[in-house]
């Protein structure tokens, strides 16, 4: 094929696409490297779909332009785009009991005319293509006789044996148990690392896709807003700005793919956050500020935070409950400026909540901003674990604490008890 | 086929595919016999000696039984009119139930394969009523006597082919949707049928011919229609039956039909374009027969299975079978007189279709669904 020289396989290039007035896509840009594996993630109703629609031609975008292989999707006949683009839809569930090998046949239409039958070439092809799904010995059985996860390989056979070199995939794991989608995706990355085959799959599984894709396209309503490798793509606040969940982010100890504990909606529907509850200003850092803004979020209340160091785990949290906060560039003392912005921060919040932090030099201005509430708003000092050594700024941060139990501010042992100080009346709270 | 497969390759099933291809054998075999066992059948009991040497006397030129009542004890004079009757009546009859038999049988096949619906039938899209009307304007206003034998042909063709059309086109734009077609053919039909007891309510002169039709019959079979009849579904036929690997993946969905380079609104249209126009034809000549359409694609479907390159062909070949048993199951047990030929398709049809439905576990051949 004499194909124009793009080094892009897939290139979309400012798709606007529209059902009714609602647009489904909005000026997305694109551009896919023959043997990237991307995955496309984004909450349901992000696009995902409808940008794979739009590439198979399925759908015509009112703007922008979809090109394969350097040619424009829409000056490609029927037949030529399914030399170029295969699909594995989502749920295909074929109703006849073909045998399998006739149903991965199937892939080979696009290249006969109506009078052909297949050739030994066409068989030949069948035949490795079963053996790459692992199904070789199944070739003779009824299509409808295959468990789940087996159909899901006949299904991603049939597109394979289109030969084509790009591949589309749209939630290929949805209905497959942990071990097929494991072994599902493990194949496409396989077909992927020989360099001919481009695969881009929606996938709901960030860790799956970070495990397996070597690039990570965020659509979140209708737009891009995130791409590049998993490791660059995922994070807490990813996942709280796009899906509205609070996660934590973890790395696994053997590849390095980042992965996703999730735990809760940002905002959960509860009453408090409608009224608005707080905010609630926690001072921390080091992470001893995250359980308990956690809590409080959970309990309903906005939080902010600060001022706090970049790289601290407890900004990472504060920014994927969607807090406010106060943050100075990472190891630096904290500064005028972020002061300036703590004290904005402090006089907002209805309550403050001191976190057990460890107070060095750089951080001291906290503890000492703090002093500013006393008597105007509740103090909440959480207890510090006996015997950790905590004052780094030789018996100034103790002093500093004295002064504001003396000054009114609560002590409280933990997470409940905090809650609990919180809940009461202000004024026996600022007691 | 078996010289083609590469080493390696998969063996086809032996079992079921020795068991397919003597079932195909078995249909050719009764169908031939079949054939000849009909020029027995008909209005008038024929001597089955000078049945066969006038057929093969006429197949042969004349070369074979110059005398074609040699032999027996036939009087010259009824000679000639067992001649006219086999060669001009019965043969023309036999012919056109296959005809039309196999017209009904791919029409519905591709039918039900487009619109992946087990219940399509080739009358889905109005031809039925289209048609109707079309023949009760001759039936009623009597042009009949006073024309040709081809007009009713051409009124009741030009009524099917109009209502197909004219429903194709009030669905256009919206012909993704099976459903809205669907609907809009049953809406259009209704209203024909309305305008129909309307026309036969002032002229009830017409109403027993017109009831007559809406069951269908051969009764108007001659060379001629033959001729017509069967270059007609021939062209129409081959052009439908091309579309068996289309249909195969339209089975998986419009999108995946799509996605693996089958234009599928295209085929769409032409798949019901061809099926209305070829089921048209039959109407023209025979009237409504209800249930070949119907049954005969499913009757393939549990012999040789879902391949609708296999489908198309045996539904035409069950089709032709089962319309030709239904003339002769009417002049065995009526002797001497032709019905409509759909109360037979539906006596023998429905208990067969049902035996075949409920006989194994599913009860459609078209998938669980």
């Amino acid at each position: 094929m004499n194909v124009p020289q793009d080094p892009a396989a897939l290139r979309l290039t400012g798709v606007t696409v529209r059902y009714g007035t609602r647009p489904a896509l909005r000026e997305v840009n694109l551009a896919v490297r023959p043997g990237e594996f991307v995955a496309l993630a984004g909450p349901n109703g992000s696009g995902k779909t409808t940008l794979l629609r739009a590439v198979l031609g399925f759908l015509t975008p009112v703007e922008g332009e979809v090109e394969v292989l350097g040619r424009p999707i829409r000056s490609l006949s029927v037949l030529e785009r399914a030399r170029a683009v295969a699909w594995v839809p989502q749920g295909e569930s074929p109703r006849d009991d073909v045998r399998l090998f006739d149903y991965v046949l199937y892939g080979r239409f696009p290249y006969h005319g109506p009078l052909d039958s297949e050739t030994a070439d066409d068989r030949a092809i069948a035949t490795r293509v079963l053996d790459e799904i692992g199904l070789a010995d199944r070739a003779d059985d009824g299509i409808l006789s295959l468990s789940g996860g087996e159909r899901q390989r006949a299904v991603l056979g049939r597109a394979l044996a289109q030969t084509t070199p790009i591949l589309l995939l749209d939630e290929p794991t949805s209905h497959l148990d942990i071990g097929h989608q494991l072994d599902l995706l493990a194949r496409v990355r396989h077909l992927t690392e020989g360099g001919h085959v481009t695969a881009i799959a929606a996938l709901h599984d960030l860790n799956l896709a970070a495990r397996f894709a070597d690039r990570i396209v965020v659509l979140s309503h209708g737009r891009r807003v995130a791409d590049g490798p998993p490791s660059d793509v995922i994070s807490e606040a990813l996942l709280a700005e796009v899906w509205g969940v609070v996660a934590d982010l973890r790395r696994d100890p053997a590849t390095g793919a980042p992965y996703l504990l999730p735990h809760h909606l940002v905002s959960p529907p509860r009453p408090g956050v409608l009224l608005g509850k707080g905010p609630v200003h926690v001072v921390g850092g080091g992470g001893s500020a995250g359980p308990y803004l956690r809590a409080l979020s959970e309990a309903g209340y906005r939080v902010t935070a600060g001022a706090l160091n970049l790289l601290d785990s407890d900004l990472e949290t504060a920014e994927s409950l969607g807090a406010l906060t106060a943050v100075e560039v990472p190891f630096a003392p904290i500064g005028a400026e972020v002061r300036e912005r703590l004290r904005v921060l402090l006089e907002a919040a209805t309550a403050v909540v001191v976190a057990p932090f460890p107070v060095g030099p750089s951080n001291l201005p906290n503890l000492d901003e703090v002093r500013g509430c006393l008597g105007r708003r509740p103090v909440l000092l959480v207890r510090r674990p006996s015997g950790e050594e905590w004052d780094f700024v030789g018996g100034r941060a103790r002093a500093l604490e004295e002064e504001l139990r003396r000054g009114g501010a609560r002590e409280v042992a933990g997470i409940t008890e905090m809650l609990a100080a919180l809940a009461e009346p202000r004024s026996r709270a600022s007691n | 086929m078996a010289a083609l497969e590469p080493t390696g390759a998969v063996p086809a099933l032996p079992l079921r595919t020795r068991r397919r291809r003597l079932a195909a054998l078995g249909l050719l075999a009764v169908t031939l016999g079949l054939v000849a066992f009909s020029t027995l059948l008909g209005s008038v009991t024929v001597p089955p000696q000078v049945v066969y040497q006038v057929v093969l006397h006429q197949l042969s030129g004349g070369a074979l039984f110059p005398e074609q009542c040699a032999g027996t004890t036939v009087s010259p004079r009824l000679c000639g009119a067992y001649v006219v009757i086999v060669w001009q009546i019965y043969i023309p009859e036999i012919l056109l139930a296959l005809i039309v038999g196999a017209a009904l049988g791919l029409s519905g096949g591709a039918l039900q394969g487009i619109f992946r619906n087990p219940l399509a039938d080739p009358f889905l899209l109005g031809i039925s009523s289209g048609g109707t009307i079309g023949a009760a304007i001759i039936y009623v206003y009597r042009y009949q006597e006073a024309n040709a034998d081809l007009l009713l042909p051409l009124f009741a063709f030009v009524g099917s082919v109009g209502t197909g059309l004219l429903i194709l086109g009030i669905a256009r734009g919206r012909f993704g949707s099976v459903e809205t077609l669907l609907l809009t053919g049953v809406a259009v039909a209704n209203f024909l049928s309305a305008v129909l007891s309307l026309i036969l309510l002032y002229n009830p002169t017409g109403s027993e011919q017109v009831t007559f039709w809406l069951l269908g019959g051969l009764g108007l079979a001659t060379w001629q229609v033959d001729g017509i009849a069967c270059g007609a579904v021939l062209v129409l036929g081959t052009l439908l039956a091309l579309h068996g690997r289309e249909l195969n993946l339209i089975q998986l969905g419009q999108d995946v039909a799509q996605s693996a380079g089958v234009d599928s609104r295209r085929v769409r249209l032409r798949v019901i374009l061809l099926a209305s126009l070829t089921t048209a034809v039959a109407v023209a000549f025979t009237g409504i027969i209800g249930f070949v359409g119907l049954v005969s694609p499913h009757i393939v479907r549990r012999i040789w299975g879902t391949d609708y390159r296999v489908v198309l062909p045996g539904a035409a070949a069950v089709g032709a079978l089962f319309l030709l048993a239904a003339r002769d199951a009417n002049y065995l047990l009526f002797p001497g007189s032709l019905l409509p030929i759909g109360i037979f398709t539906a006596f023998a049809g429905v208990p067969f279709f049902l035996y075949l439905l409920y006989r194994q576990r599913g009860a459609s051949t078209m998938g669980s669904t």
